[in-house]
């Protein structure tokens, strides 16, 4: 095995209290680099808050210092941003951190993004004074949060295999550890170390007793998948994509025209105001179409207020409607309130309108179905207003889905007569 | 000057948000869906070289931070639950100079409020986004044609001083269409991430005062590179509060003060005589515009400003509002937020308010202000 001069460990005392895991880890991983031969300025090691983030003074590697919890997810956007596999990124993380970060270690496990996550488990919070983590074992708790001494701890490296990491194991600081993690570093995809250590401030200060109390034994567990891989990819302008409507047919309109489209979500009535709004402007107008509808995307109301001007248009709202068109009970109820003594009202004859301007009800949801009554509704509107001619409806209608289903509401409702 | 024929479209502003931050170079858009961030979202998965969903906001900046920190440009798009999220992770980008845009999309809150009801309710939040009050810069689009400026400028901001911008925008600037000639749309230019060039050593947060440092990539495989969130010296390492620790840590303030005015982009649209001006931003924008319009029409002196800068707030702002004895700001949110950034909670009666919840606030009710006021 070809081994380099420089590990990634410099020459300078370690961060850590005299007997703590921290150090001995250190060494290894600085041994595994060595003997795999890897450069150190192939190595990127991102750190987590906590004793174990103290490392980046000792390394002469890259080294990336984030936030608590959050280095597996921040390795993942340098693993995924270099997709170059002689780069080796190497998280190093504590119990702490892999409990709060836990989210981001199954994510990464999932999607095997090629990484190696080291956690330092000494089973304690040594930075804060030696609180208990996700990873604290039962005997642990006895004097510390004895009401959580049922609370078993997490069984973080089973959690990785059943999340997809490639690699995953746990072993005791000790002469086995350089073993285990230079498979970790050599396997390429996701693998993850639980190194289970003393801590000398707060934790169990001795191998011996680690091996008794740690809650899982050690283990190795190892599974074959694809490795997340990504490529960057040239695309399509999305102003290409865009259908250009020139100016085909003339209006007669002289000043703003306000229209509400009423109905029930899911029944295509933000697709009739755009194609409304579209009609306009093959016919020369400026157009704005605003939606209004409730989280759901299936059921309540909904509403496109669409403006209709010869100027160009700044504010997209309604003051107040000069039409409004409603098709079904839930746009009447939501819009309503909004209309003035002179708002023209084109309702579907289904509604209880008891109103006193100009009104026309028509039977669009009996003729066309509600998932066509907007656009049949409009179609019939404009057949009686004139505006512009409806064929500019029926030509922007013809560059969509379901084109064949558009241009038959159109037709069906220019055909429509007013009930009573 | 036009040269281009004229080719109009039915558009909404997130399609020009989005195809203006890829021209610019943005290559990597990660992100987790919220309403009304959603068109941004799907525009970006047709348009960007990469496009990522995490598994939740907290993990999109992170793995957006770490994009960033291999010379990768990323974006996000989000709203105020998921931007609250992120909040952790944008500090720690800021405090590792790593550039990105974070579109915020607002909605009305508090809390999760209501989705698809817009609102302009974030904007002292973004104000005291980063602990210690350092500046962290907002653009703030007033319609379609800044959704496609604004945006390439804040990824040129992001860029030139190596820290996360915040594109802020509001439900109907990114979810309403508008017939929009698209011919009109001046050309954009790919934004290069410059990197050292030197031959020596190079220290990853050596930089000279009110700049940024030069960037390298980690990983590279000529210079250690050292990234930390952790208040640090120019070689990136964790330091307690030395001087030279804090001098760089003052330096985040610094670069941006130092560099605001070259992206300071204002729309001043004097009266003569006007002893009124009327001040709004983002989706309010247009109203304003039409009020002033009518109030003109009616014989009055008006005058209007629309901020597009938003934080660090220009001086030339100020220079502005000192010309005028009576002040209306315009904005949709309860309790005039930008009115409490510019003068504080102190009640002043030459200051006035143009505020609504629930929908966007009308050019009659900025109207009936200023005719109020002016009897």
């Amino acid at each position: 095995m070809a081994t380099v001069e420089s590990g990634i460990l410099l020459e300078r005392p370690m961060p850590y209290c005299p007997g703590c895991g921290h150090t001995v880890v250190n060494k290894q991983l600085d041994q595994v680099v060595r003997e795999l031969g890897i450069s150190p300025l192939d190595v990127i090691v991102v750190s987590d808050i906590g004793c174990c983030g103290l490392v980046d003074g000792v390394l002469g590697c890259h080294t990336v210092h984030g936030l608590h919890g959050r280095s597996t997810a921040l390795a993942v956007g340098i693993s995924l941003g270099l997709q170059n596999p002689s780069k080796k990124v190497i998280v190093v993380l504590g119990d702490g951190g892999a409990t709060i970060g836990l989210q981001h270690i199954l994510e990464a496990a999932r999607q095997n993004v090629d990484m190696t996550v080291i956690v330092q488990d000494n089973m304690v919070y040594g930075m804060t004074g030696g609180q208990v983590s996700g990873l604290t074992p039962e005997s642990l708790k006895q004097d510390r949060l004895p009401e959580e001494e049922q609370v078993p701890a997490f069984d973080l490296v089973q959690l990785a295999h059943t999340a997809g990491a490639v690699f995953s194991a746990r072993v005791v600081v000790g002469a086995g550890v350089k073993e285990v993690l230079r498979e970790a570093v050599e396997t390429p995809g996701f693998s993850l170390v639980e190194i289970v250590e003393m801590c000398p401030s707060y934790g169990i200060r001795k191998v011996k007793e680690l091996k008794e109390v740690m809650p899982y034994p050690e283990v190795v567990l190892r599974q074959t998948r694809p490795i997340r891989r990504v490529q960057f990819q040239q695309k399509a302008s999305l102003l290409e994509s865009i259908t250009a409507i020139p100016v085909q047919f003339n209006h007669r309109l002289e000043q703003r025209l306000h229209v509400l489209i009423a109905g029930s979500a899911g029944e295509g009535i933000q697709s009739a105001g755009e194609l409304l709004a579209s009609a306009a402007m093959a016919a020369g107008l400026y157009s704005t179409k605003k939606g209004e509808y409730p989280i759901t995307v299936g059921t309540g109301f909904s509403v496109a207020e669409v403006i209709l001007s010869p100027t160009p248009i700044h504010y997209t709202g309604i003051e107040t409607p000069d039409v409004a068109i409603v098709v079904s009970a839930d746009g009447w109820n939501k819009i309503q309130s909004r209309l003035s003594a002179s708002t023209r009202l084109i309702v579907d004859e289904s509604l209880a309108v008891d109103k006193k301007q100009p009104m026309v009800r028509v039977d669009f949801r009996g003729a066309v179905g509600g998932r066509s009554a907007a656009l049949a509704a409009i179609a019939f509107w404009l057949q009686q207003e004139e505006w512009f001619p409806l064929e500019a409806l029926r030509l922007v209608s013809r560059n969509r889905k379901y084109a064949a289903a558009l241009e038959a509401a159109i037709a069906k409702g220019q055909q429509l007569s007013p009930v009573g | 000057m036009k040269n281009k024929p004229e080719r109009r479209g039915l558009i909404d502003g997130s399609r020009l948000i989005i195809e203006s931050l890829a021209r610019a170079g943005a290559d990597v858009y990660v992100g987790y869906p919220i309403t009304p961030s959603n068109w941004l979202y799907a525009y970006a998965r047709q348009r960007f070289p990469l496009f990522l969903p995490a598994p939740d906001e907290i993990t999109a900046l992170q793995w957006a931070a770490g994009f960033s920190a291999t010379g990768r440009f990323p974006v996000t798009a989000t709203s105020f639950p998921g931007f609250a999220l992120m909040l952790e992770s944008v500090n720690m980008a800021y405090m590792m100079e790593l550039p990105m845009v974070i579109i915020l999309a607002q909605r009305m809150g508090p809390s999760t409020g209501s989705a698809t009801t817009g609102a302009q309710g974030d904007v002292l939040l973004l104000r005291g986004a980063i602990s210690g009050g350092y500046p962290l810069p907002v653009f703030c689009p007033s319609n379609l044609e800044d959704c496609w400026k604004l945006s390439a400028e804040a990824m040129r901001m992001a860029l030139t001083v190596r820290t996360p911008v915040v594109l802020l925008t509001s439900k109907e600037m990114v979810m309403t269409h508008h017939s929009f000639d698209l011919s009109c749309l001046p050309a954009i230019r790919t934004l290069p991430r410059e990197t050292f060039k030197g031959n020596g050593e190079y220290l990853p947060y050596a930089a000279a005062p009110a700049e940024a440092p030069p960037f390298l990539p980690v990983g590279n495989p000529h210079h250690q590179v050292r990234l930390n969130a952790s208040t640090h010296d120019a070689t990136g390492l964790i330091r307690k509060a030395t001087p030279e620790a804090l001098s760089n840590t003052r330096r985040l303030r610094d670069k941006i003060d130092h560099h605001i005015k070259e992206f300071t982009h204002l729309e001043y649209d004097p009266a003569p005589g006007a002893s009124v001006l009327i001040v709004s931003y983002g989706i309010s924008s247009e109203a304003a515009r039409e009020a002033v319009q009518k109030l003109r029409t009616s014989g009055k002196a008006i005058s209007l400003l629309i901020i597009k800068t938003l934080l660090p707030v220009p001086t030339a702002v100020f220079d502005i509002l000192q010309k005028y004895p009576r002040v209306v700001i315009v904005e949709e949110n309860l309790t005039g937020l930008l009115r409490e950034l510019f003068f504080g909670q102190v009640s002043r009666p030459e200051i006035r308010g143009v505020n609504r919840i629930g929908a966007l606030i009308t050019p009659s009710e900025i109207v009936q202000e200023v005719e109020s006021w002016q009897q």
